[in-house]
């Protein structure tokens, strides 16, 4: 019983941490492109300001 | 490579460094046409101009939101990004492939809309700035308010059913009194932010429909939700019975999972405003008293201003036209892409491409008063006059909500008479045994998956209820230019006369073809070899007539039978011919013909097979069109036809009961596509055309429309073996619950497996489709292997 009274609000504190970060995150465009992003990795070229100006 | 501009475009992104756009293409790129190339961007650095679309955002940096053509897919995006994010003074940039909508962001000072314009020109996309009201998107905050509504929906729908496991497991008997309690609050406070937030769309949306003394879908859902919502926390503050938190978020999760993918969908569709928008230029070139020319934006323009047109511009207002002749592309209005020849004071049409000038126009209507604003007029009629199909899901769960509402009421009372203190428990039992959740899965579940399904097959579906328009359809009517043959026209056959030889003859028409951007001279010059001779002389091109140029001192001409071989002589009286001549005589003839889409005889053969009657409504002439028919056996064709003669033909065939998939690409195709039943748009299309229509159809493929027709055919099936699946459930489990039979965990447990049930059914769409990822995934690996070997 001590360990739910500790445990549940815990979680309850996890909870609203992850809801935080997700609203943070939906502001600041991070679901506006699903697409892109994934294939950004299989570019070769080291940087992409040096990559536009050689 | 398909052109110049390509080839100019592929050189300029290889040397950026940006070669890897032709490797994570998925869709193949749009050609470039020669209005997007003649686009030019130095307009907007006039600040009249700017001022409407550009948005000061503070410390120097200014903001834009632009409608950008061609934007495929994600390798676009990329290409986009990259190319303007590498210019100096620029903050960021976000391209949504979805919207086609651009938003950037610079420092006033290092660069100006005009370069960043001129960038997007280069690297092939057409970019139109759009008006600054647009900054504050209202599409982009729908779908982040969605996501997150979803998101606390999930959330909440987890950490209750934990809770809830809890209570279940330890079976509330045997459960201490106090900890059941906490658990019951603990319950409510994950939920509470589930009904309050996310579930609010359902609240709102079910306010306004009683509003308007309608009982729409949201009514019922946001009863139950109500109802069961209320009846817990009753049960909570009075501490006794079950709680039943967990079922209603996991409802609210479910629902709102359904409306974020019908929401993706309709986004994509593109918007209307924006396609409008496209079609005329921003700016036209008014015609001072002294004879200089300003630049002004269009909107200045009134009736009687002189506007100068330059060959390849776009009409930028209807009018007359105060030069002697010229040569337009009315595409726009008839569909046609051979260009149409204009005489003074013939009418001139906002939004066609002069072929060839320049010339001088006297504007006689602006905005609203043009040909083209009252297209699209006629497409939102259509689109507001179609049939609605019912959303027979969206019907049948209103219905079933509804009874179970009554179910509920008679329940209390039933029991208010037997033993009242169980009156409430049972009446809640009935509400979340029944939970309408597997009704509503039933469909949005099914449409789903055909969604992912029909994606695959390069079936892309803008609006989900066309599923079962597509599936019902009985009448398909087609578009001939560019829907059943492809807009570029092909050399058919040569003929040669007075001993010309085959060998001679065909390569000096190439050679005055290539000097010609007209449609015909492109299709010869396309399709004879080039072999480079330099001793042409006097090259004239006569608008609506032919080529003439001086070639081993004899004059040749190449065009209409009457320019090149005036009086008579072997002139076939083919309206497609084109002669080649000197003084001599004819030398030889060229017929030309619409070359059909490889796949239009199969995808109509297979549409026939299954039992659909065949038409088609073109623009064209009713030689041109007779021919197609003929080839394709489609025995019901009308020709000549303007969209709004379209429009009236459809209606007819509606009237005569006729469900009716009409099938088109252009401008001229959109009242059509709005008014049909369904309507499907090719890809290469214009925009018009993609916003008025439920589907398109990726990469012009026809052929994927027999298949597509039958899974939406089994799509509907399914979704009617769910509907009769959760029925008969709820027959069974319904009254026990009415009865007091069902304990809380049983209760919870079957609406679970219920909405399981329905989910894996649903998953069933496309079962045998595994064979079309095989091209996918060998053209996939073929670029692995040439980027090994390249390397």
């Amino acid at each position: 019983m001590n360990a739910l009274v500790f445990m549940i609000p815990l979680s309850i504190l996890f909870l609203a941490g992850a809801a935080v970060a997700f609203f943070w995150a939906v502001d600041h465009e991070q679901f506006e492109d699903m697409d892109t992003p994934g294939l950004l990795p299989l570019d070769d070229s080291p940087d992409p300001s040096r990559g536009a100006n050689e | 490579m398909c052109c110049e501009g390509c080839r100019a475009a592929a050189e300029w992104i290889e040397q950026l460094g940006l070669v890897d756009y032709y490797r994570l293409r998925t869709q193949l790129g749009q050609k470039p046409t020669v209005a997007t190339l003649s686009v030019t961007a130095d307009p907007w650095s006039r600040p009249e101009n700017a001022r409407h679309v550009v948005r000061d955002v503070g410390q120097g940096q200014r903001e834009v939101l632009l409608s950008i053509s061609g934007v495929r897919c994600s390798a676009c995006v990329w290409l986009i990004e990259r190319a303007l994010g590498a210019m100096p003074g620029v903050v960021s940039v976000q391209v949504n492939s979805m919207s086609r909508r651009g938003r950037i962001v610079w420092r006033d000072g290092d660069t100006t809309l005009s370069d960043l314009l001129q960038i997007l020109t280069r690297t092939g996309y057409t970019a139109l700035p759009l008006d600054a009201r647009g900054l504050d998107d209202v599409r982009r905050s729908e779908s982040r308010d969605a996501l997150k509504r979803l998101l606390v929906a999930g959330f909440g729908m987890m950490q209750a059913m934990m809770y809830a496991t809890a209570v279940y497991v330890a079976g509330i008997d045997s459960l201490d009194p106090s900890t059941h309690e906490l658990l019951r609050w603990l319950q409510l406070l994950v939920a509470t932010p589930v009904v309050f937030y996310s579930a609010r769309p359902f609240f709102s949306g079910a306010v306004r429909s009683l509003k308007l003394r309608r009982l729409g879908m949201d009514v019922p859902v946001a009863a139950a939700i109500a109802a069961v919502y209320v009846a817990s926390l009753i049960e909570t503050l009075r501490g006794t019975g079950a709680v039943y938190f967990d079922s209603i978020s996991m409802f609210v999760f479910f629902l709102l999972a359904g409306r974020y993918l019908e929401m993706r969908a309709r986004h994509r569709a593109g918007d209307l405003t924006d396609a409008l928008a496209r079609l005329t230029p921003p700016f036209a070139d008014r015609c001072l008293e002294d004879g200089s020319l300003e630049r002004v934006g269009v909107h200045e323009l009134r009736v009687g201003d002189c506007v100068h047109i330059w060959e390849g511009g776009i009409v930028p207002a209807d009018g007359a036209l105060l030069s002697e002749r010229c040569r337009v592309d009315e595409a726009l209005l008839s569909g046609e892409a051979a260009p149409v020849t204009k005489k003074r004071d013939d009418r001139l049409i906002a939004g066609s491409v002069l072929e060839d000038g320049p010339v001088q126009l006297r504007v006689e209507g602006v905005g609203a008063d043009t040909v083209l604003a009252g297209i699209s007029a006629l497409t939102n009629r259509a689109q507001t006059e179609r049939p609605q199909l019912q959303r027979a899901g969206d019907q049948a769960t209103a219905r079933f909500v509804a009874r179970v509402l009554a179910l509920t009421a008679i329940t209390i009372v039933g029991w208010c008479i037997f033993d009242p203190s169980r009156a409430f428990p049972a009446a809640v039992a009935v509400l979340v045994v029944s939970c309408p959740c597997a009704f509503a899965l039933a469909v949005s579940a099914a449409i789903t998956r055909a969604l992912a399904v029909l994606a695959r097959r390069g079936v892309l579906l803008v609006r989900p209820d066309a599923i079962q328009g597509l599936a019902e359809c009985t009448d398909v009517v087609f578009d001939k230019t560019g829907t059943l043959t492809q807009s570029a026209l092909a050399l058919a056959d040569v003929q040669t006369f007075n001993h010309a030889s085959m060998d001679e003859a065909p390569y000096l028409a190439a050679v005055l073809a290539r000097h010609s951007r007209h449609p015909i001279a492109r299709a010869i010059a396309a399709a004879l070899p080039d072999r480079c001779r330099t001793n042409v002389r006097d090259l004239t091109t006569h608008a609506g007539l032919g080529i003439s140029a001086w070639l081993d001192g004899r004059e040749l001409r190449l065009g209409r039978s009457d320019f090149a071989s005036p009086g008579p002589g072997l002139a076939p009286d083919d309206d497609d011919a084109v002669l080649l001549a000197d003084d001599a005589g004819v030398i030889a003839a060229f017929r030309l013909h619409e070359q059909l889409r490889p796949d239009a005889d199969a995808a109509v053969e297979a549409l026939r097979r299954q039992g659909l009657a065949i038409h088609i409504a073109s623009g064209d002439s009713a030689a041109r069109v007779s021919r197609i028919a003929a080839r394709l056996r489609i025995a019901d064709w009308r020709a000549r036809l303007l969209p709004s003669h379209k429009l009236a033909w459809l209606t007819e065939l509606r009237a005569r009961g006729a469900r009716v998939l009409a099938v088109g690409d252009g401008v001229n195709d959109a009242p059509v596509l709005a008014g049909a039943h369904v309507s499907i748009a090719m890809a290469d299309g214009a925009d018009l055309a993609h916003a008025s229509s439920d589907i398109v159809l990726a990469e012009g493929r026809l052929i994927a429309i027999a298949p597509a027709r039958a899974i939406a055919q089994q799509t509907l099936a399914i979704v009617h073996q769910n509907q009769r699946w959760a029925l008969l459930y709820n027959f069974t489990a319904v009254p026990l619950a009415a009865f007091g039979l069902v304990p809380p965990w049983l209760a919870a447990i079957g609406m679970s497996l219920s909405s399981l049930g329905v989910i894996l059914n649903a998953l069933r769409i496309g079962g045998n489709d595994a064979t079309s990822c095989i091209p996918r995934l060998a053209r996939m690996s073929l670029s692995v292997t040439a980027r090994a070997e390249s390397a």
